[in-house]
């Protein structure tokens, strides 16, 4: 039995062929995203293990508590600690974020992946880093720098270096002690630059005081073991910090570092599911037809005393050997790509961190071998199932097995279809809690019950098509050709919805959004954005001094200003709140023609605020209600005054300037520059960015600069979106091209006919084509009255929460989709057409 | 009056060394306009062969084939298509429909596929005369062998061929249904003057036949007019033929 379907196996290699290729591609997809990261998490562990070779045990703070204080080491502690019997050496770690060093020569930034900044008392306990030429900063105004830095500024030792520092607020010059090396003769780790300051002196910047310290990381003497060192260091822990050893401090550094790629690897494996979902329907459409195919010599087997059981697993082991040879070269595949990624990823962000080789961990190849077996057994399963119900007469004679009616599929698409839309509609019509949650299970209920629905459907969307392609005798046989088997047609169409639904979807809220921002930006009086940097989170370190604001108050034609402080470090009656902005509200007003609800808005007094309409709702608060607000580490009780309308550009708690004062520094985050009539907005743009250069990262531009920006932001999204759907939609191309190669297997005594009684080779050509441009288009439209409809009901739930204002079709893509999907079914067409058309019509008649 | 196809000095020849194989050693053959002509001979006589050659499925490799005044040797596969269309009908064994197409539907391809209009009457006589005039609207699933094959013949005289080829007509029938549509062949070449070839391997029905033509070994050996199935079962033993199976 097995020797029979092995053998069968090897007869249908080119009928699978296809099908291997889809689980190739899929699995592809996975394993490629696993040995991406797991390769760049081995390269960073190289590089934190060369950072932390020297320590034994560090000290470091626990989780940052909730009240967002800062938990530091102070000197006594640390001499305490370094008496630890065992300790050789000890370091106190100071060191400070959002450092930038200046060009010398341009006055730019200099733009590195980061800047670590740090103070030192002129040695370095743990051998770091050595000093090259020059000498250590012994004086608040002297800063020692890596190698790399020098270059990078293009500063040498005795020069002056112009560098930021969030809590000074202002550039300041230093003068460049010496400069220091890693160990091998290294200018740095992995491209970052290094700066240096006085010990005391950073401490008072970063700290606001002398002789605290982050963290302390201790080295061991010989023979005392890193576990050893960490228990007895233990004994002597200050509240609120914990002991690590040194490879327990590699491995959370490169965690760290590794997840800010993790998003990576959880969207090309949520696209790789995709992927393995639309070649479940390629290979249950190839076991499907093979099945049918072979139904003769099945019920032979069963005639000569093969069990159901025997037939069954027949088919099985032929879909594990198909998922598993699929699998096999997949992970190849993954292999390779992931590897090329990775190598592509780094040094694309200038990481010069050696690579640790190309990682294949045991669980990318599991996975790969658990995803391309499960996603082939289940399509095969069905098919499989129909092979044992062959009834074994079948081997004698053509047994008619009429077609299974599509009433018992159509209610439960129905089942399916009626409740995800009544579940879609309901969050839309009425305010309900968990709302975002049932907009989704509806939607998914919606996309199942279509695709239930799709043989029905079928029927009367093909035959309405195949007015507009069916042209000639050609393509009315083409057309018939489509409906003949409305399951096979629309399985295959399917695949190619999934692709489509989720395209059109994505583009139809993309340009809902871009249409409804454009729309609501216009109506504002502001003409230049002033935007902090996106490389930290804002918390009042990055950004502008305000008083940079005074000075674009004085520019012609500048009416009014506003500097916005943000801080992501806050909490809004009890809850963390990520988004307090503190700001002139009466400005705010004035500048994004904010609308009063309730209460008052205008100049607040300290410790009084103001929220939208919805927040307000949301909370259940009132004007007049007393809220405790955390900003850092302080809670104050606020008093909220007004409410006003949200608007997609303003939401959110706005609190009294006063706030600032509890910022964790003073640095405004955003700006807004309102001008007269007639100003040359691209003077006054230039102008601000001129002001503006002191401050790392800020960026300038004019509205209508920030809302193309905006749109570049969004159309990169959903080119990538599409980009990575292209693997679905390539696997979607190849199930047409599959179905037709082996329908065609199954009419070749019809081809024979049609070519014997004059139909020409061109004609076949366009008969095919007719039939597999149908079976696209099909799946296309389906894809976009799901997606298009998804998107739109998603747009109406923003709309709801005033995230956007109008919800805009686009037609343009929509078009492009169509006119794609046209090209994918003639893409899919050539090669069966061709086949068709090169048949040997005596043979072809004469085929069993 | 000229022939309706006609085979001079046809060879045909498979394969090539060890594997070569001769089908047809020389064969001239002319069918006559308006006559009902049966081909006979065992298995591997050829007969299938010359009939595809004649019909224009199969090159020759040597010799030359004509249909009317057309000549077929020669023509390109576009050729070839453009001739089929428009002077032959074909009836197979295994009746060869379009499952997806109505009986009336498969009757009218061949002239849907030349995208001539069908001429009404002619159409009419020749469903009234197959006996399927109640049975159009129904797909070939749903009709029985010989019902699918008087559909098939229906087809062939649809487009007042030059020459209908018939490959075993009876060969997946019944014996009832054998006769049926074999004097449905015959009235259309007495009452309409249609030109059939027909390959066999059956006495009675070859017996249904103007002239009978034997093939042995790639030749033609002997022939017949006005047969009976005693003379042609005569002829054959007298010839030492053995009818073979159906191919």
């Amino acid at each position: 039995m097995i020797k029979a379907s092995l053998r069968g196996l090897l007869q249908r290699k080119l009928r699978l062929a296809l099908a291997v290729i889809a689980i190739v591609l899929s699995v592809g997809f996975l394993s490629g995203s696993m040995v991406l990261s797991d390769t760049l998490n081995a390269r960073f562990a190289g590089l934190f293990a060369t950072i932390n070779e020297n320590v034994a045990v560090q000290v470091q703070p626990t989780k940052e508590s909730d009240n967002g204080e800062r938990v530091l080491l102070s000197a006594a502690e640390l001499e305490k600690m370094s008496k630890v019997d065992g300790v050789d050496k000890a370091s106190g770690e100071v060191s400070g974020q959002g450092v930038v060093p200046f060009q010398s020569d341009t006055g730019d930034e200099v733009t590195t992946q980061t800047t670590i900044a740090a103070g030192t008392d002129g040695r370095d306990p743990l051998g770091l880093v050595e000093l090259r030429e020059g000498d250590w900063p012994h004086s608040a105004d002297e800063v020692a720098i890596s190698a790399n830095t020098a270059k990078l500024a293009k500063v040498k030792r005795g020069e002056q270096l112009k560098i930021f520092v969030p809590q000074l607020g202002e550039p300041k010059n230093y003068r460049v002690s010496g400069i220091v090396g890693y160990s091998g003769g290294r200018d740095s780790l992995a491209g970052e630059a290094l700066i240096l300051f006085e010990l005391g002196h950073a401490q008072e910047m970063f700290y606001g005081k002398r002789d605290v310290f982050a963290n302390a990381s201790f080295s061991a003497k010989d023979g005392v073991t890193h576990e050893e060192l960490k228990k007895r260091i233990e004994a002597q822990l200050p509240a609120g910090f914990k002991a690590l050893t040194g490879e327990e401090v590699t491995e959370q550094q490169s965690n760290v570092l590794g997840d800010q790629f993790s998003v990576f690897q959880i969207i090309l494996t949520a696209f790789a599911i995709i992927a393995a979902f639309v070649g479940i329907f390629l290979i249950y459409n190839t076991f499907n037809i093979i099945v049918a195919q072979r139904s003769r010599e099945l019920a032979l087997l069963r005639a000569m005393g093969a069990g159901w059981g025997q037939v069954v697993g027949s088919v099985m082991l032929e879909a594990l050997i198909v998922g598993g040879v699929g699998a096999t070269l997949g992970l190849a595949l993954g292999a390779g790509v992931g590897a090329l990624v990775e190598r592509m990823l780094t040094s694309g962000i200038g990481l010069g961190i050696e690579s640790a080789g190309i990682v294949l961990s045991p669980w990318a190849v599991l996975w790969s071998y658990a995803m391309g077996i499960l996603v082939t057994v289940i399509a095969a399963f069905v098919p499989a199932i129909k092979a044992s119900s062959v009834p074994p007469v079948a081997a004698m004679r053509e047994v008619v097995r009429p077609d299974k009616s599509l009433v018992g599929l159509t209610i439960t698409g129905s089942c399916f279809l009626v409740p995800g839309l009544a579940l879609v509609a309901l969050p839309l019509l009425a305010s309900v809690p968990q709302s975002t949650l049932i907009l989704a299970a509806g939607l998914g209920l919606v996309f199942i019950g279509v695709m239930l629905l799709s043989p029905m459907l079928a029927k009367p969307v093909v035959r309405l098509l195949g007015y507009l392609v069916g042209w000639g005798q050609a393509g009315k046989l083409g057309v018939r050709n489509s409906l003949r088997n409305p399951r096979r047609t629309a399985v295959t169409a399917i695949s190619l919805m999934i692709g489509v639904t989720l395209i059109s979807a994505a583009a139809t809220v993309t340009e809902s959004f871009k249409t409804s921002l454009e729309n609501d930006i216009g109506r504002y009086d502001v003409a230049i954005i002033v935007l902090g940097p996106n490389t930290a989170p804002p918390d009042g370190r990055t950004g502008y001094n305000p008083t940079a604001m005074d000075k674009v108050s004085q520019l012609p034609g500048v009416t009014d200003v506003a500097s916005w402080h943000i801080t992501l470090n806050g909490a809004l009656g009890g809850q963390p709140y990520p988004g307090l902005a503190a700001t002139d509200v009466a400005v705010a007003q004035r500048m994004w023609k904010m609308e009063t609800i309730e209460g008052r808005l205008g100049k607040l007094s300290p410790n009084e605020f103001v929220i939208d309409d919805n927040l307000a709702k949301d909370r259940g608060w009132k004007v007049g209600e007393k809220v405790k607000v955390r900003i850092e580490a302080v809670e104050r009780d606020y008093t909220l005054v007004g409410i006003y309308k949200a608007t997609p550009t303003v939401s959110g708690p706005l609190l009294a300037e006063a706030a600032v004062d509890d910022f964790a520094g003073g640095l405004a985050y955003q700006g807004f520059v309102s001008v007269s009539q007639g100003t040359d907005v691209a003077a006054t743009v230039a102008s601000v960015d001129k002001i503006m250069s002191d401050y790392p990262g800020v960026t300038v531009g004019d509205m209508s600069a920030f809302l193309k920006q905006f749109n570049q932001i969004f159309d990169f999204l959903l080119r990538a979106i599409t980009f990575l759907l292209g693997v679905a939609l390539i696997i979607a191309l190849l199930g047409i091209l599959n179905t037709l190669l082996l329908s065609i297997v199954e009419r070749t005594r019809e081809l024979g006919l049609v070519r014997a009684i004059g139909l020409s080779r061109g004609a076949v050509v366009r008969m095919v084509g007719v039939e597999s441009i149908l079976i696209a288009v099909f799946g296309c439209l389906l894809g976009l009255v799901v997606g298009v409809g998804s998107g739109a009901a998603l747009s109406q739930a923003l709309i709801e929460a005033d995230f956007m204002t109008t919800i805009v079709l686009p037609w343009t893509n929509l078009i492009a989709y169509v006119v794609t999907a046209i090209l994918f079914g003639v893409f899919a067409a050539v090669v069966p057409a061709l086949r068709a058309a090169f048949l040997n019509v005596l043979d072809a008649i004469a085929y069993e | 009056m000229s022939a309706a196809a006609r085979a001079v000095d046809v060879w045909k020849v498979y394969g090539v060394g060890e594997a070569q194989v001769i089908a047809l050693r020389g064969v001239s053959l002319e069918v006559e306009r308006g006559k009902f002509t049966a081909i006979m001979g065992p298995s591997g006589s050829g007969k299938s062969t010359l009939m595809h050659c004649l019909a224009g499925l199969d090159s020759v490799t040597r010799g030359q084939v004509m249909i009317g005044e057309a000549m077929v040797t020669g023509l390109s596969d576009a050729g070839l298509t453009k001739l089929r269309r428009e002077k032959v009908g074909f009836i197979f064994q295994q009746f060869n429909l379009l499952p997806t197409l109505t009986a009336e539907e498969n009757i009218l391809l061949p002239l849907a596929i030349a995208g001539r209009k069908p001429d009404q009457e002619w159409y009419q006589t020749v469903i009234n005369t197959v006996g399927l005039a109640d049975r159009l609207s129904h797909r070939p699933s749903q009709l029985s062998g010989g019902q699918q094959q008087r559909v098939a013949c229906a087809r062939a005289l649809a487009s007042r061929p030059e020459v209908i080829f018939a490959d075993e007509p009876t060969g997946n029938l019944d014996s009832r249904s054998g006769a049926d549509i074999l004097s449905f062949l015959r009235r259309s070449v007495s009452e309409y003057g249609q030109t059939i070839v027909m390959v066999t391997h059956d006495a009675n029905a070859a017996s249904y036949a103007d002239r009978v033509v034997f093939l042995g070994d790639g030749r033609i050996v002997d022939e017949l007019h006005s047969p009976t199935a005693e003379a042609v079962l005569d002829k054959i033993k007298s010839l030492d033929l053995t009818v073979g199976a159906p191919e």
